[in-house]
């Protein structure tokens, strides 16, 4: 989704979760919200915040830090939210991610990007699309489209007997 | 300009698809009371249909709609009488057309066999003398025509009344003129009071509130319009398989949101055909089984609890209990000497593969299956039941969620949270004893001597902090008993615009929807039952 195309550059958007810089494809990036209250649905995985009201519509809003393992993110004066446009079991799903903060919009070439590394980082290597070199830091790429189509999702919710049993 | 033109053929086929409907409900009234009136109005559409067939160079379709004409107008000129048969041919030009219509639109779609049809209408209204018309040759049963499928493009249209389009306009307008009266002030807004800006900012908010109103229900349909089709369906069932049922419908107007009726038409299909094939009985077994020669076939919709209920009954031979346990342990699903509640036993046959038939017939094995049935119900969020009893019949209960919707809910507070529970399932409020101030999921009072079940929202949810001085119960109907809920505070009661949660949400029980509340957060909608089913499945958890 997004691989970068050869020898072209691509924006990425950067935000921190517990001090660590993220980056998603600008594409993907529909706008960035502040953060509002956010109602918790009771019986949800536990890394999904809740839902929000985003201009009228229900905008369902994950928390990253404890997808990846991490205490809940706290909310903080510069907390967002941002929106994203994510393929959900074939579907286009509109979707909010708290970040603590929003970094920069960074643009990488193809040469700027190196395959995430086999362990170290704080995200499953599974859900990284790559490591983005800017300046001296690494920046990691995040693949969302893989981080919510994973199996948990479906298994963190309760099965209903009748599927049980069929 | 090539889209012009498409925007014309959308418009031609989606009217030519609701005209065929027409026809056809038009064409089975015509058999039970052969009324000139009615004649004249079927005549209207079919002119209507060969005037724009001809007009979107599709002469063919024309020419059967011409045909069609004649023999309608000898029926109205009453030189032929209306009988079974007439009405089967005029069925089957119907059906015909249906097809043209959707082989005229994409390429490699079988055309039917048109000369054949025509030359039959044409002989009907051409004979003076009753034709030998009779029985449609085997290869042309309308169960063929029955499957093809009305789909022309996948393309989801909606007909809205003129005059609420109109409304919807005017008050659009309305908005625009409000809203720059509203910019005009507060650009001038030290020379107006708060009372009066707020005064100008109500006045908007009620037309906004008028318009969201007016959208919502432009979208609700009475779900008659999936009942519809079955009256022609239960006819060509009926003529293949020789037996007699007869259609009784209720509930037409219960409205529900367009998208449920599209997706409830197909699991209806099934089962009304499962019904009349697997369920129903032949005229002589049921004379000998001293029922009426008639089977009924019964559908119901009605308005639940902030869901639909559609139900299908039959009168017919009822589920056999020992041929499901036998099939059962066939297929592995039963061990040997398990037993099992009828309830889950009967909902086996939702199992994929499942089949008690012991012949598979023209009529069953093709299409979708009960496990179909059921999926596509799941799907829709929603649940399935069997109540069955052996040689007095079967009813299959459907409870559907209002995908999108205003309903009336009743709002209760717990922790920081407003939750909304239909109002439909709210029998009355209490206050909590003050006996029952221990903490804990569930408990039980005495409501005017009745023991009354309770669950405890606050604590089901994990709640933190201390709960209130005052806790109150809502007593809410559940199935054939009662239950409470135990709440914070109580809010009252008002009309809710349910948004549904999105897929991300889909396998989480209890919740039903969400609505936004006039503080821009956004409330949850419960759903009572299956929250009390999931509360009663934790309870062993919850003691430990």
């Amino acid at each position: 989704m997004s691989q970068p195309a050869a020898s072209s550059v691509v924006q990425y958007l950067s935000f921190f979760i517990a001090g660590e810089e993220y980056a998603v494809g600008i594409l993907q990036v529909r706008e960035i919200i502040e953060h509002d209250s956010v109602t918790r649905v009771p019986g949800a995985p536990a890394w999904i915040r809740g839902v929000t009201n985003l201009r009228g519509s229900v905008l369902p809003v994950i928390d990253l830090a404890m997808k990846f393992g991490l205490p809940p993110s706290t909310i903080n004066r510069r907390s967002c939210i941002v929106v994203v446009e994510v393929a959900f079991q074939g579907e286009k799903l509109v979707m909010g991610m708290l970040a603590d903060a929003v970094g920069q919009v960074l643009d990488l070439g193809s040469g700027d990007v190196e395959p995430p590394p086999a362990f170290g980082t704080p995200v499953h290597a599974d859900y990284l699309a790559g490591m983005g070199k800017a300046g001296r830091k690494f920046i990691l790429l995040l693949d969302i489209d893989r981080l919510l189509n994973h199996q948990e999702l479906r298994a963190a919710s309760a099965v209903t007997p009748e599927r049980a049993a069929s | 300009m090539k889209t012009d033109l498409d925007a014309v053929r959308t418009a031609f086929r989606a009217e030519a698809t609701e005209l065929l409907a027409g026809l056809e409900k038009d064409f089975l009234a015509l058999e039970s009371a052969s009324d000139p009136a009615a004649i004249e109005s079927v005549l209207r559409s079919v002119h209507t249909l060969k005037g724009n067939s001809l007009l979107m160079g599709f002469p063919a379709a024309s020419e059967v709609a011409h045909r069609v004409e004649d023999l309608l107008a000898r029926l109205s000129h009453r030189t032929r009488p209306v009988t079974a048969e007439l009405v089967t041919l005029l069925l089957q030009a119907v059906d015909t057309l249906r097809v043209m219509l959707a082989a005229h639109g994409s390429e490699g779609r079988e055309a039917p066999d048109v000369p054949e049809i025509q030359r039959r209408l044409q002989e009907a209204a051409g004979a003076e003398l009753p034709t030998d018309s009779a029985p449609a040759p085997e290869g042309a049963t309308p169960e063929k025509a029955a499957e093809a499928p009305v789909p022309v493009t996948a393309e989801r249209t909606l007909r809205v009344g003129l005059d609420r389009l109109d409304r919807m306009l005017d008050l659009t307008g309305e908005i625009a003129i409000s809203r720059g009266r509203l910019t005009a002030m507060l650009e001038q807004a030290h020379r107006y009071s708060p009372q009066e800006l707020l005064e100008a900012h109500r006045d908007a908010d009620r037309l906004y509130l008028d318009l969201q109103e007016l959208v919502l229900k432009a979208r609700m349909v009475p779900i008659g319009r999936a009942f519809q089709p079955f009256a022609r369906t239960l006819r060509d069932l009926c003529e293949a398989s020789g037996k007699l049922v007869r259609l009784e419908v209720s509930g037409e107007d219960v409205e529900v949101d367009t998208a449920v009726v599209d997706l409830i038409r197909d699991p209806l299909l099934h089962l009304v055909r499962n019904a009349v094939d697997h369920g129903i009985e032949t005229p002589a077994v049921r004379k000998r089984l001293g029922k009426e020669y008639y089977g009924t076939l019964k559908l119901r919709a009605s308005h639940e609890a902030g869901s639909i209920v559609i139900e299908v009954e039959d009168d017919g031979a009822g589920l056999n209990r020992e041929r499901i346990r036998a099939r059962a342990q066939a297929l592995g699903l039963l061990q040997p000497g398990e037993e099992r509640p009828d309830a889950e036993l009967f909902l086996l046959i939702f199992t994929p593969g499942f089949s008690t038939a012991e012949r598979v017939t023209e009529l069953s094995g093709r299409g979708i299956g009960m496990d179909v049935v059921k999926r596509n119900i799941e799907n829709l969020r929603g649940s399935i039941a069997i109540d069955t009893r052996e040689g007095r019949g079967t009813t299959i209960h459907m409870r559907l969620p209002l995908t999108l919707s205003i309903i009336e809910g009743f709002s209760v507070k717990v922790g920081e949270e407003t939750y909304i529970l239909p109002l439909q399932s709210v029998l009355e409020c209490v206050e909590l004893p003050e006996t029952e101030k221990r903490p804990g999921h569930t408990g039980v009072l005495n409501l005017r001597g009745q023991p009354l079940p309770y669950l405890r929202l606050r604590e089901h949810f994990s709640v933190e902090g201390p709960p209130p001085a005052r806790e109150s119960v809502v007593v809410i109907s559940q199935g054939r008993g009662q239950a409470g809920l135990a709440v914070d505070a109580l809010l009252g009661q008002g009309q809710t615009v349910v948004k549904p949660l999105g897929k991300v949400f889909q396998d989480v029980s209890g919740v039903s929807g969400s609505a936004i509340l006039g503080t821009g957060r956004v409330a949850l909608i419960l759903d009572v039952p299956s929250l009390l089913q999931k509360a009663l499945r934790n309870l062993p958890a919850a003691a430990s």
